[in-house]
């Protein structure tokens, strides 16, 4: 029988947590051996999580891109190129979308539909990380 | 490695001129997040007598979250402007800015006596509930800050630390000046942090009134003494800007831990009145919202330069690491003030 990665992480976690932190005379080192726990657990929840996040997130990016294109056709050149590096379905790719549609303004409506619409990608992508992150 | 003792002890034979100082009762107090801090009794043989003075040093390791932007030299000029205003600070007697001489760039203030629980831990916020229960620490707190937004900061000589251009001009450079440290750190972002910016800047609101902004006013940056502030602490984050930018500071959720006590000490209501009357400058409630959420930038900043520190090897300390998380805690907080 063997373990899977995230298995060692969360007991690695566990032994220093629960077995070497205590035994720990000095505060510093002590500190650090509860932290290096802590990102164990963390990094172990990553791993485990990693396949079914970046499915959701290529498949949510993708169907945004697909309705961002009708909507933003009469958008400036800037922001029909930012839209082209949606073609990298991951969510960082939004990063030069987003600045693009302010810069065409705030009040223009196409650019505000896009950005509610992006922002509910966006919500779906934190609301993964957060199961990591707590 | 000459250790901390023998260097205090030869600097300040040097600069108070006597022949052998000892140095007693060093204890470091923090470690990691930004300066060193170390509390210590200096005694000397003086023409009366033995003579003993206690100091605080406060030294820059180099690797802190601000980055290049912890700037000692500023804090002591900071500090020694404050000295002959009603602002509680510490008394600050030397900058050292020769690593050679104190092992960092540094500063030594008179150690100014009171406690600084934190208000983060249990026993902190029982301290705070108690102080609040009690009457006085809720006024003096407030006025500390009353005395911060009501300083004569042209008469002072803070006029140094840069005046904002009028309208707009105060939240766009502390917008510039985080999206700089998002850059500095390495970190690849989010588009959170990008829409965050663009709100940002697309609402940035008018400063009618510029006064010196503390930047991090809150319990755990305050000492306190008998009840009452003894001095405001940490002048890091210092700037010439809306006094909304301290107020938001105080009205925000962040600074509180489960209780409807701003910053963990002081009623809304009293903080409201007591300011208002005390700076004659009313609370814009808007405006400190715009302020919130440029604190969730703020905050975001922060923990992306922590993050890059451990990332690029500056900083050992793995609190800094964690701090990747507490990034995207950060934006989550930045969603939801966005209203998503």
């Amino acid at each position: 029988m063997s373990l899977s990665s995230p298995e060692q992480l969360r007991r690695l976690a566990a032994a220093l947590k629960e077995e070497i932190a205590p035994e720990v005379g000095d505060e510093y080192p002590r500190t650090q051996a509860f932290m290096a726990s802590v990102i164990l657990q963390r990094v172990a929840r990553e791993v485990e999580l990693a396949d079914e996040h970046r499915d959701a997130e290529v498949s949510e990016v993708r169907a945004l891109a697909e309705e961002l294109t009708p909507v933003l056709r009469d958008a400036p050149p800037e922001v029909r190129l930012a839209l082209e590096g949606l073609d990298t379905p991951n969510v960082l790719s939004l990063r030069a979308l987003i600045p693009a549609l302010y810069g065409w303004g705030a009040d223009e409506p196409a650019a505000q539909t896009a950005l509610a619409r992006i922002r509910d990608v966006l919500r779906a992508d934190i609301d993964r990380r957060m199961e990591i992150a707590t | 490695m000459t250790t901390v003792d023998a260097l205090l002890a030869a600097y300040l034979s040097h600069q108070l001129g006597a022949k052998s100082v000892r140095i007693e009762n060093l204890k470091q107090i923090s470690v990691g997040w930004s300066h060193e801090t170390w509390l210590f009794d200096a005694v000397w043989e003086g023409p009366t007598g033995v003579e003993s003075r206690g100091l605080c040093l406060r030294r820059d390791p180099g690797n802190a979250l601000l980055r290049e932007m912890s700037d000692l030299a500023q804090q002591f000029r900071v500090l020694k402007c404050l000295e002959d205003t009603d602002v509680p600070a510490p008394v600050a007697h030397w900058f050292e800015p020769d690593s050679e001489l104190l092992g960092a760039p540094a500063i030594i203030m008179d150690r100014v006596p009171g406690e600084c629980p934190s208000p983060w831990r249990r026993a902190g916020r029982e301290y705070y509930a108690g102080a609040a229960e009690r009457g006085v620490l809720p006024r003096s707190f407030t006025d500390a800050l009353v005395a911060i937004h009501t300083v004569d900061w042209r008469g002072a000589g803070l006029d140094f630390l840069g005046v904002p251009g009028d309208g707009d001009g105060f939240a766009i450079r502390e917008i510039d000046t985080w999206e700089r440290l998002i850059e500095e750190s390495g970190h690849p972002g989010h588009p959170i942090l990008d829409d965050l910016i663009g709100h940002l800047r697309a609402n940035a609101p008018v400063t009618p009134e510029l006064t010196l902004v503390h930047g991090a006013f809150r319990t755990g940056n305050v000492l306190i003494d008998d009840d009452r502030v003894s001095a405001v602490l940490d002048w890091e984050l210092q700037v010439i800007g809306d006094p909304m930018y301290d107020v938001a500071y105080m009205l925000t959720e962040l600074n509180r831990e489960g209780t409807d006590l701003l910053s963990n000490v002081v009623p809304r209501e009293l903080f409201f009145e007591r300011y208002q009357e005390g700076t004659g400058i009313e609370i814009d409630e808007a405006r400190c919202s715009y302020f919130q959420l440029l604190y969730a930038m703020r905050s975001a900043a922060f923990w992306m330069s922590a993050a890059g520190l451990y990332a690029d090897g500056r900083n050992t300390d793995l609190r800094l690491a964690r701090t990747e998380w507490s990034v995207t805690v950060a934006l989550e907080r930045a969603a939801t003030e966005l209203g998503y």
